[in-house]
């Protein structure tokens, strides 16, 4: 077979790129498969780019049928607004706050947990332990806050009236002495961030995971066996070659949600009340309330614009820092 | 293979500690993860005011006074209330669509991206990439959603989570470890585009379509906010909506009944995850194909 292929020569043949029109025309048919794509993406994610214009407007819907359209008059009015909104800017804050130290968190909680389940010998006993820890991811945000709202309720409603539904959290805290009366978790600024993380690393921690845990896999045993001939214990193992070998890994993930973190919404939007604002608002719950709640299409298209720029920054910066660790970057 | 070993050799001491404690925490690991969701399950079954420390499906009926076990009065409401069975026929029929839809539109656009003499290919490529990091914003885009007349439609639900570029970028890169020599061939045999699709790329995919298909089915069951924001009409919410509902006490579902309103909200929670839970134990290297399959290749 080889020298059969030495043989053939093929510099002689001169082969002609066909011409883009002639390219068009053997592809005709996937334009047309591409029509559902295409049709779905000019409609509901390219027009509303043309909509970011009415963040120089105001725009608001007064009735139903009576619409006033887009006034183009104020000029950077909506951001001035902003800038000097206190709503703003602790929903700002709150964005910021949450979301970084939901992502340190993250980070602690997932490295470690998928090292530990690297450490699991017993084939059957880590695939019970991932199924477990899996599960949580799957339910939605709606779902995982009632849960939580239901283990950590103080026996009332959200009118106040008495239940006496008193919560297991409460139940267990009761009957071991720590509060003497039950504890509104969630109505309350100091504990409605710490039940947030929790509820966040409850759901996300195990299928967080799962990225380490190919990377875990794919060290080279060879190194191992060579620190265990030198004498090093697992521990010096673990720090001077699996952490190392991680590094990467945990760097990228971190940038990829470094990117996101002015994305937090739904986790917020179910958990929260009226009652911590001061804590919980975040840019996109703001958004919610005074466009959609509130009619104000113009201003909320502002803080959309605002927040979407930022965002586009931190990607960008994102997939520059990934292409300098990795080679790619991560759009 | 590792050489076998006596753990509790005086020389593994330290290591057979490590495993006795590493066993400890994910036992104890395990238990903080699933107690919430057992004690759920459990006051779901008791129709008693106080739950406190129950973990078991077992309470006192208020109404007989006896110790009943799995009291499934709640469930019986749940299937029996239009106004709470109606909304998880709608989140039936809105996932069951929206999975088509979603798997529809990824294979023939994944099918098409992966076709790399095609003119505007790549610009179909960046078109799609583009909406992942730059968006109108949530009010423009209720407010197209307004213009075209989907508001207060199922539609404005079940088409933003079809398209879901992300699932799109999973698709192609599975339909790119199909060996060209297979398109070739069948180009050769005279195969139309749509034939190849239907034939060699679909056949060849089933894994790729059964784990983003299921991604696509979570999505859209778990679905809520777009139906906050689009849909107004209360016989379209989805059983997510009706559950929001019923823990923001807006109504009473169990008004006119004898069931507490815990024990119908701790149903309710089971009634929307156990589809989930049927199917998880079975499709779980699904779900971890798509993700391993995402991971290695951002």
């Amino acid at each position: 077979m080889a020298h059969n292929n030495d043989n053939m020569n093929f510099d002689h043949v001169v082969v002609n790129k066909p011409s883009v029109g002639q390219r068009m025309f053997k592809y005709r048919w996937f334009y047309f498969m591409f029509l559902p794509v295409a049709i779905i993406l000019a409609i509901f994610y390219y027009w509303p780019m043309l909509g970011v214009r009415y963040a120089w407007s105001t725009y608001k819907l007064k009735q139903i049928t009576l619409r006033t359209g887009p006034d183009y008059s104020i000029g950077w009015g909506n951001f001035e607004r902003l800038m000097t909104s206190d709503p703003f800017h602790s929903a700002f804050k709150n964005t910021i706050i949450l979301s970084f130290f939901n992502l340190v968190l993250a980070t602690v909680c997932t490295v470690v947990i998928a090292l530990l389940i690297n450490e699991i010998n017993h084939a059957w006993g880590k695939k019970i332990v991932q199924t477990v820890l899996y599960l949580p991811h799957f339910l939605s945000w709606v779902v995982a806050a009632s849960i939580f709202m239901l283990i950590l309720s103080a026996g009332t409603d959200a009118t106040g009236a008495d239940t006496s539904n008193t919560g297991f959290i409460n139940a267990i805290l009761l009957s071991v002495g720590i509060i003497d009366k039950p504890k509104d978790f969630l109505t309350e600024s100091s504990s409605w961030r710490a039940v947030w993380y929790i509820m966040n690393r409850w759901k996300e921690t195990g299928w967080g995971t799962i990225i380490y845990l190919a990377a875990l896999s794919s060290i080279s045993p060879d190194l191992y066996e060579a620190a265990e001939i030198d004498g090093a214990n697992r521990l010096k193992q673990t720090w001077y070659i699996t952490l190392p070998s991680l590094m990467n890994t945990i760097l990228v993930v971190f940038i990829l949600n470094l990117a996101k973190i002015m994305n937090i919404f739904e986790s917020v939007f179910v958990l929260y009340n009226s009652l911590v604002y001061d804590v919980s608002d975040v840019i996109q719950t703001y958004t919610y309330r005074v466009g959609i709640v509130g009619n104000d299409y113009g201003y909320s298209t502002a803080i959309g614009l605002f927040k979407s720029v930022i965002s586009l920054i931190l990607v960008s910066a994102s997939d520059i820092i990934s292409k300098k660790i990795r080679g790619y970057g991560i759009v | 293979m590792k050489k076998k070993f006596n753990l509790f050799h005086p020389q593994y001491a330290a290591r057979s500690w490590f495993v006795l404690f590493n066993s400890i925490f994910f036992i104890l690991l395990m238990v903080i993860m699933i107690v919430p969701i057992i004690k759920i399950f459990a006051d779901s079954m008791v129709n008693q005011t106080v739950y406190g420390l129950n973990l078991l499906p077992r309470g006192l009926d208020p109404e007989t006074d006896q110790i009943v076990w799995f009291n499934t009065i709640a469930y019986k409401r749940i299937l029996t209330d239009p106004q709470l069975y109606h909304p998880f026929l709608i989140s039936v029929y809105t996932t069951l669509m929206t999975t088509f839809l979603g798997l529809l539109i990824s294979t023939l656009g994944a099918y098409v991206l992966i076709q790399r003499d095609m003119p505007g290919v790549k610009l179909f490529g960046y078109m799609l990439l583009f909406t992942m990091i730059f968006n109108g914003g949530l009010i423009p885009t209720f407010l197209v959603m307004k213009k075209v007349g989907l508001l207060d439609s199922l539609w404005a639900v079940m088409i933003p989570t079809s398209m879901n570029v992300y699932n799109l970028v999973l698709m192609r890169s599975f339909f790119e470890g199909i060996p060209a020599s297979l398109f070739e061939a069948a180009e050769i045999d005279g195969c139309t585009p749509l034939g190849i699709f239907w034939r060699i790329v679909l056949p060849l995919s089933k894994a790729a379509l059964a784990s983003i298909g299921l991604f696509f089915a979570v999505a859209a069951w778990s679905e809520y906010f777009h139906y906050v924001i689009y849909i107004k009409s209360s016989d379209k919410y989805n059983f997510q909506y009706k559950l929001r509902d019923l823990f923001q006490d807006k109504q009473d579902a169990s008004e006119g009944t004898k069931i507490n309103v815990n024990t119908l909200k701790s149903a309710a929670v089971i009634v929307s995850i156990i589809p989930f839970l049927f199917i998880y134990p079975f499709c779980q290297k699904y779900f971890m194909t798509g993700v391993t399959m995402g991971a290695v290749k951002e």
